[in-house]
């Protein structure tokens, strides 16, 4: 397909978001029809865009001096635009239900629909201040959303997410300066572009930068202890939650540190380098505090925040194994624990969407009421805990065997977290399933006489993420090949 | 043709899923007639199966490298069968237990659902498969442990979860690792890593091995993990607790068994100082788990505690990696299967007949009950392992094995605390028995008169009483086959 | 071609004689003449850009054709002429912004003077952006202060008099110690023209005589420059002075006058000091160190303020912060990414002012945040504007401030030894300004139910082309910085 295709999906959904609340004065009825075929068209000319690649990429104007906005998609751009274009329709599908119930559904479907532009910006980015450039502005789009409810905790939750953002990238911003001067181009070039004649005795200042950028970019992936914007970010509506918090914006954060450290600074560098232990350490530590905390925790969405935190981290280890198996393991557990979350969070949703409980206490034996939810919400659970035959296993199987194939002592300790955190896992998760389908003895069912199933517009999207759970729990090779050529980039 | 492997794994998990979310049945009749149908069928052709498929079938790959295989060798074919007859004969003592529960369906979906997994988790040719299924038994059983939904039942049931599943991730890091460094998954007798990679990495190997020991041990109740077994087995319903502490805690041996000859290599282990530990743990579970049925009031919590310390006696045979030792062990897995099914269904006769919880309401209760008491004294001789019944032979074979072995201090260590454990057996079960019988003068004899229960929970009773016995009588067709089996795992 | 050497002149004098005229003519030809000045200024300076840029060089022009070493004289290459135009731009929108404002809070008899003010501001601001002559800089340096001081007292609150009396005191103290340092100058080499001046210092420094006396002039002219541009640990009037004086008095405080010094500031390093003696002398580390502290405590400062303009003056002294770490660091990029940023934060904060203004407006006149919830719906206009500032602030690409962080950190890097402060500072900075621009555009964005008198100020026309043309500005400077930087870079080298 034409180049000029990577600006269009880019622009279109900005367009189409800017013009919500037009149409949505102007023809109400039509309304949804409008953005569910445009994010829908914008997701196939993704998808066309997967299968016929351009050969190159298109520079859309200089910035100064030789930084431009260039867009170019190459393998690891297609697996990230390609999980968010999947996701996004049925997404928006979701919340075209859920925000029924809500206010101001225009002003909420222009960000959302914005944000969908910004993110496979960030995907499709050719170089370093593309990126940047488009990771700012996903903060900046994705704030209304969180604020949307206005109350005083939302507003609170979104000012914490946005210095929370900007303050990250201010600091990889630094790493960006750093590639700028150091690197041979700003690009993208899967090995690293650092000029090996510029960095001669600057390996500790570059090191040091690294960590920083790595860290910047990981404010957004909620790694530790920069992590308490995510659960306060819970207060938005769920499709926020869900699509963002636990996918688009939150993987935007690892998809920018696999980019700095495979792409950028190069894995050659940073291997075995004191960088890559503090990092790990910083990882490990995530994933077990995200999950202890999720366990504390009672209110629903923010348990699967928590959760969503480790999972993240699950990513960042697998990233900062800096092998191609390592970065492949990383692809895989960022598209299987998109479908896990996003299940999930859907769930909490309906949930919340249906009979208004919030707190995992309130849940007793909503499993009979509504059946379907909760069977789903199993799935996932136990896709979440690493149950074999579901997407789960399959992730941590590789991450684990990325871990081991590297040899480092210290990944051993990150496998031993995994399952620390697998553990956690299943108890803060089972403990809600437990309680939805077995309600303490003499349970009055006439209490949540008013709980039923949603609608067919939030159970289409639930079970297509369980069956793509499942698909890719069963029947990985494919995927997981794909990844694996990506990340040693014959893809 | 090597596909008829699949139905008896497959037939029962549908049939259990349609039963929780499709089928709504008004009555028990068509219920029962159900179920019955399906644990029926489904035992015909899995022992069809297991006798006419020898060969592996490979059904899909989850990844690179790890295939989904089933094949069926003796190890297996000697589980299933047990397994068979315990399902088939508790399904039928439940049609009775259960009416006195609620949620009869959803307790039957699951335990048809158990029934194809442990069916899987037999039939499992590879590692993964097996973890496959054994993390799936461990999700499947938990609905029977918290079937009666107090709350003491669902805290017991999430303590079982989380146990197991600590387990099963201790386990799982072992998997990892063996999916790195072994040629293959699939079980071979003798170990599938090459010994050159095994000794340059010794340390981390013995470490990995101790984990996947130890994880896999969760499930059998070894010290230190057992707390679990002792506050989810009397939770759940009799049937359930005869099934779990019968079946489900042999899924635990025999993924151990699987891990220990079969993946990792008992050359291995041998002589290390995992071996050491494993046996030290064992004979301290065997002791403890005994010290604590002692004194426990409750009888089916003391019937737990018994459970604890007899799959010590199976692990401590494992641990001592002799030919002789082993075929007890593999012995006394049969015997212990007929032995507490037989024990816990006697408890949850006696519960459900009277409602009678406690050891010292139990006075009198042969006079009331004599059938299920007789049994109950047959089975628990058995245990105590008084010949003629099946548990001398398995503690024989122990014993030998033990001694046989030479190992320092344990060789004659093992069989001592074996004895002493089965004094304490004697101790803990026969006084019901002898309570039973002869209460003496000042006993409620009312409340146990007519008490017999009815013929669908004495059949089972009476036939697993006789299986204790006939394996005592006649112990030469196992133990041949069992050495057998020994020979060509060592 | 000729006549439009006589330009840069030509504006000066404009400047000053309008001051003079406007003082015979009522309030509204005041007004009038005051805009055509400033305009006539800004198309003067245009020529005098173009001129210089192609021709590529700088001019001298002798006032009344007295040659050197005795006569005055102005110097003009492209820098000055962009700074000058620049500064006329900024000026005429910071004014036709705050135009309703000053009808409101000047008493009517007064307001003829205030435009008196402004034009004597302008012709200062000329003279320094382009006298040769170090005596006739400090002669402009106290008409600027003067005419200050005026416009911060001009509305007559008792806290703008107290002000103005903090800012006259600070600002006469700086230009004691610039006036000290120009006679120690003035001792040793006997010349006051700054071609005779460089030329002298760089023998006396070459001779390796008058080390001490060398380095105590420079730190003294550099001091007080500093504390008149209101340098980190010397800006303790300035929050007052911009925070109480009307609105196009604080935009031109912050936008021109304190960067007319910096201006001269550069001047002086550039002309005559010498870049390299300079960069010798030890006063480079003061100035970094003194800069970063003011980057950090200026944004501490200003989370800590719970008054809108306050919060605009104390960002100021962190921005401010900047520029003179860029002088720190030492190197020509460094430079030029501080000029860079005199134009962008120009721009950002006089257009934060303005719209700062129209929020309060829109909020019953009230400053403190409290009021302000929701003030972006009943001024919408004046909400992006603020939004478009704040963005710049905190370095979002696409605006003004993103490229003078891109600068100023690539400059920082090539840089020995003062990279990674520098870098971090920096980001540390952008957190933190983060912090209270961003809390400050969520509570305007935030909905209430609270009713406030609409007040007709922020839909007036003018006060929508202004904030328009400063958005516009702001994204000119944003996207396409190329020319830009390549101007400033010419420009510089040409200075010397």
């Amino acid at each position: 397909m034409s180049r000029l295709w990577l600006c269009f999906v880019v622009v279109f959904p900005i367009f189409v978001g800017f013009f919500a609340p037009f149409v949505y004065r102007k023809w109400r009825d039509y309304f949804r029809i409008y953005l569910g075929l445009s994010v829908l068209l914008n997701s196939i000319i993704v998808w066309g865009l997967l299968f016929y690649r351009p050969e190159t990429g298109i520079t859309l104007f200089h910035f100064t001096g030789n930084l431009t906005i260039a867009f170019e998609l190459d393998g690891l751009g297609c697996v990230f635009a390609g999980l968010v274009s999947f996701l996004w329709p049925l997404a928006t599908l979701y919340s075209f239900e859920y925000m029924t119930k809500e206010e101001h559904e225009d002003i909420f479907f222009l960000f959302y629909t914005m944000t969908y532009g910004v993110t496979l910006g960030i995907a499709l980015a050719d170089n370093f201040l593309t990126m940047y450039c488009f990771y700012e502005l996903l903060t900046l789009v994705t704030v209304p959303l969180v604020m949307h409810t206005l109350t005083r905790e939302a507003i609170l939750a979104s000012r914490k997410y946005l210095c929370y953002s900007i303050g990250g990238a201010a600091f990889a911003f630094i790493g960006m300066i750093f590639i700028i001067l150091y690197g041979t181009t700003t690009e993208f070039v899967l090995g690293g572009v650092l000029e090996p004649g510029k960095i001669g005795g600057k390996e500790h200042i570059l090191l040091l930068v690294y960590i920083f950028t790595f860290l910047g970019f990981g404010v957004k992936a909620a790694v530790c202890p920069f992590n308490s914007w995510l659960p306060q970010a819970g207060v938005a509506p769920t499709p926020v939650t869900a699509l963002l918090h636990a996918v688009a914006v939150v993987k935007s954060g690892a998809f920018a540190a696999m980019r700095v450290t495979y792409y950028s600074f190069g894995t050659e560098f940073l291997r075995g380098s004191f960088a890559q232990h503090f990092l790990m350490v910083i990882v490990m530590f995530t994933i077990l505090y995200g999950c202890s905390m999720a366990l504390k925790e009672t209110h629903l969405k923010r348990r699967l925040a928590y959760s969503t935190i480790s999972n993240l981290s699950y990513i960042l280890f697998g990233v900062v194994i800096m092998t191609p198996l390592g970065l492949g393991a990383a692809l895989t557990h960022m598209v299987c624990h998109a479908f896990m979350k996003i299940c999930s969070f859907f769930c909490a949703g309906a949930i919340m969407h249906q009979t208004g409980r919030h707190y995992i206490y309130e849940l007793e034996g909503f499993a009979r009421k509504m059946p379907k939810v909760f069977a789903i919400f199993t799935i996932s659970a136990v896709a979440l805990m690493g149950a074999p035959g579901l997407c789960g296993f399959i992730s941590k199987w590789n991450l684990a065997a990325a871990a081991l194939d590297s040899g480092n002592l210290l990944e051993l300790f990150g496998i031993g977290c995994l399952l620390g955190s697998a553990l956690l896992t299943a108890m803060y998760m089972l403990t809600i399933v437990v309680r939805g389908y077995f309600p303490r003895e003499g349970f009055d069912y006439d209490r949540i006489a008013d709980v039923k199933d949603p609608n067919w517009r939030m159970l289409v999207p639930l079970t297509i993420f369980a069956v793509a759970m499942f698909l890719l729990g069963i029947y990985s090779q494919p995927f997981v090949d794909l990844f694996l050529r990506v990340a040693q980039g014959s893809f | 043709m090597n596909h008829i492997l699949l139905f008896p794994i497959l037939f029962p998990i549908v049939a259990g899923i349609m039963l929780l979310t499709i089928i709504k049945y008004q009555n028990r009749k068509p219920l029962l007639v159900f179920v019955g149908t399906v644990l029926g069928v489904n035992a015909l052709w899995g022992v069809f199966a297991m006798c006419r498929v020898s060969e592996g079938v490979t059904v899909f790959y989850l990844t690179k490298s790890l295939p989904i295989y089933f094949k069926v060798d003796t190890l297996g074919r000697l589980f299933a069968s047990l397994m068979v007859l315990v399902w088939l004969l508790g399904g039928f003592f439940s049609f009775e237990y259960m009416k006195h529960e609620k949620n009869e369906q959803r307790f039957y979906g699951f335990y048809l659902i158990l029934y194809g997994v442990l069916f899987g988790l037999d039939f499992s040719g590879n590692l993964i498969t097996m973890y496959l299924f054994y993390e799936f038994m461990t999700l499947t059983a938990l609905p029977l442990v918290l079937h009666t939904q107090t709350k003491e039942a669902v805290m017991a049931g999430l303590k079982y979860l989380f146990y197991s599943f600590a387990g099963a991730y201790m386990a799982l890091f072992g998997v990892f690792f063996m999916g790195k460094y072994a040629k293959t998954l699939e079980f071979t007798p003798g170990g599938v890593i090459d010994p050159a990679v095994l000794r340059e990495n010794e340390t981390l190997f013995l470490v990995v091995a101790l984990l996947m020991i130890v994880g896999f041990s969760v499930k059998a109740g070894m010290f230190p993990m057992h707390a679990w077994l002792t506050a989810a087995h009397p939770a759940a319903p009799g049937p359930a607790s005869a099934v779990l502490s019968g079946i489900i805690v042999k899924g635990g041996i025999l993924a151990l068994i699987r891990v220990v000859f079969e993946i990792i290599g008992p050359d291995f282990i041998r002589g290390s100082w995992v071996q050491r530990l494993w046996m030290a743990l064992s004979l301290l579970t065997v002791l403890l788990g005994s010290l604590l049925a002692f004194r426990e009031p409750v009888l089916k919590k003391r019937l737990a505690y018994s459970t604890v310390s007899q799959l010590s006696y199976i692990l401590f045979g494992l641990s001592l990696f002799d030919r002789q030792a082993m075929t007890g062990s593999l012995l006394h897995i049969a015997a212990h299967v007929f032995i507490k099914v037989a024990l816990f269904l006697t408890a949850a006769a006696v519960i459900y007949m009277t409602g009678c919880k406690r050891v010292e309401e139990l006075r009198g209760v042969g006079k009331g009950m004599p059938v299920t008491m007789w049994c109950y004294t047959i089975v628990s001789l058995g245990l105590v392992g008084i010949p003629p019944t099946s548990g001398f032979i398995s503690k024989w074979y122990l014993a030998a094995g033990a001694l046989h072995t030479g190992i320092p201090v344990f060789s004659w260590l093992g069989p001592v605390i074996l004895l002493i454990s089965a004094l304490l057996t004697a101790g803990y079960l026969l006084p019901v028995s002898m309570e039973g019988f002869f209460p003496g003068k000042e006993y409620d004899a009312e409340r146990f008169q007519g008490k017999e229960p009815p013929l669908l929970m004495r059949v089972p009773l009476m036939i697993f009483a006789g299986f204790t016995l006939a394996l005592g009588l006649f112990p030469n067709v196992l133990t041949n086959i069992l050495s057998a089996v020994a020979d060509f795992l060592m | 071609m000729e006549i439009v050497l006589n330009f840069p002149c030509l504006s000066i004098l404009l400047a000053m004689f309008s001051a003079i005229i406007s003082s015979a003519l009522n309030r509204k030809w005041a007004r009038y003449l005051n805009t055509f000045v400033v305009a006539a200024v800004g198309i003067l300076s245009a020529a005098v850009l173009w001129l210089t840029i192609t021709a590529n060089q700088s001019f001298i022009y002798k006032m009344g054709h007295f040659p050197a070493p005795f006569g005055n004289e102005i110097r003009f290459g492209p820098l000055e002429a962009g700074m000058a135009l620049f500064f006329a731009v900024i000026m005429l929108l910071s004014l036709n912004g705050g135009r309703e404002k000053i009808r409101m809070e000047i008493d009517p008899g007064k307001e003829k003077l205030y435009y008196i003010m402004i034009n004597l501001l302008l012709s200062s601001l000329l003279a320094l952006v382009y006298t040769n002559d170090i005596f006739t800089a400090y002669v402009f340096v106290e008409i600027n202060t003067i005419s200050a001081c005026g416009m911060i007292v001009i509305t007559e609150h008792g806290r703008t008099i107290e002000a103005a009396t903090r800012y006259m005191i600070m600002s006469l103290l700086g230009s004691g110690l610039f006036l000290i340092g120009i006679c120690i100058l003035y001792d040793m080499t006997g010349h006051l023209l700054m071609e005779y001046l460089y030329t002298s210092i760089s023998n006396l420094m070459a001779a390796g005589t008058y080390r001490i006396p060398m380095m105590v002039a420079i730190a003294l002219i550099v001091v007080g420059l500093a504390i008149k541009s209101a340098l980190f640990p010397f800006h303790a009037w300035l929050p007052d002075a911009y925070g109480y004086s009307t609105v196009s008095s604080a935009a031109m405080l912050s936008s021109l006058v304190s960067k007319g010094y910096i201006f001269l500031l550069i001047k002086l390093i550039y002309r005559v000091i010498g870049f390299e003696v300079f960069y010798g002398s030890r006063i480079i580390n003061v100035l970094f160190v003194f800069g970063l502290a003011g980057m950090i405590m200026g944004s501490v400062s200003a989370i800590r303020e719970n008054d809108i303009r306050r919060m605009i003056s104390y960002s100021s002294v962190a921005q401010i912060g900047y520029i003179y770490m860029g002088f720190g660091l030492g190197t020509a990029a460094g430079m030029v990414a501080s000029v860079f940023h005199i134009l962008s934060h120009g721009a950002t904060k006089s257009l934060l002012f303005v719209a700062a203004v129209g929020l309060t407006d829109a909020s019953g006149g009230h400053k403190e945040f409290d009021e302000l919830t929701g003030a972006a719906y009943r001024n919408k206009l004046a909400g992006a504007a603020f939004l478009v500032g704040a963005l710049s602030m905190v370095g979002i690409p696409l605006f003004s401030g993103f490229i003078s962080k891109l600068l100023f950190a690539q400059s920082a890097i090539q840089s020995q030894g003062k990279a990674l402060p520098a870098l971090i500072v920096l980001a540390v900075s952008t957190v933190l300004n983060a912090i209270y621009f961003m809390k400050t555009v969520i509570r305007i964005y935030t909905p209430t139910d609270k009713e406030y008198e609409v007040t007709a100020f922020g839909y007036k026309i003018s006060y929508a082309i202004t904030l328009g043309c400063f958005i516009l500005l702001n994204l000119l400077l944003g996207l396409f910085s190329q020319p830009i930087t390549n101007w400033i870079t010419q420009g510089l080298t040409i200075l010397q």
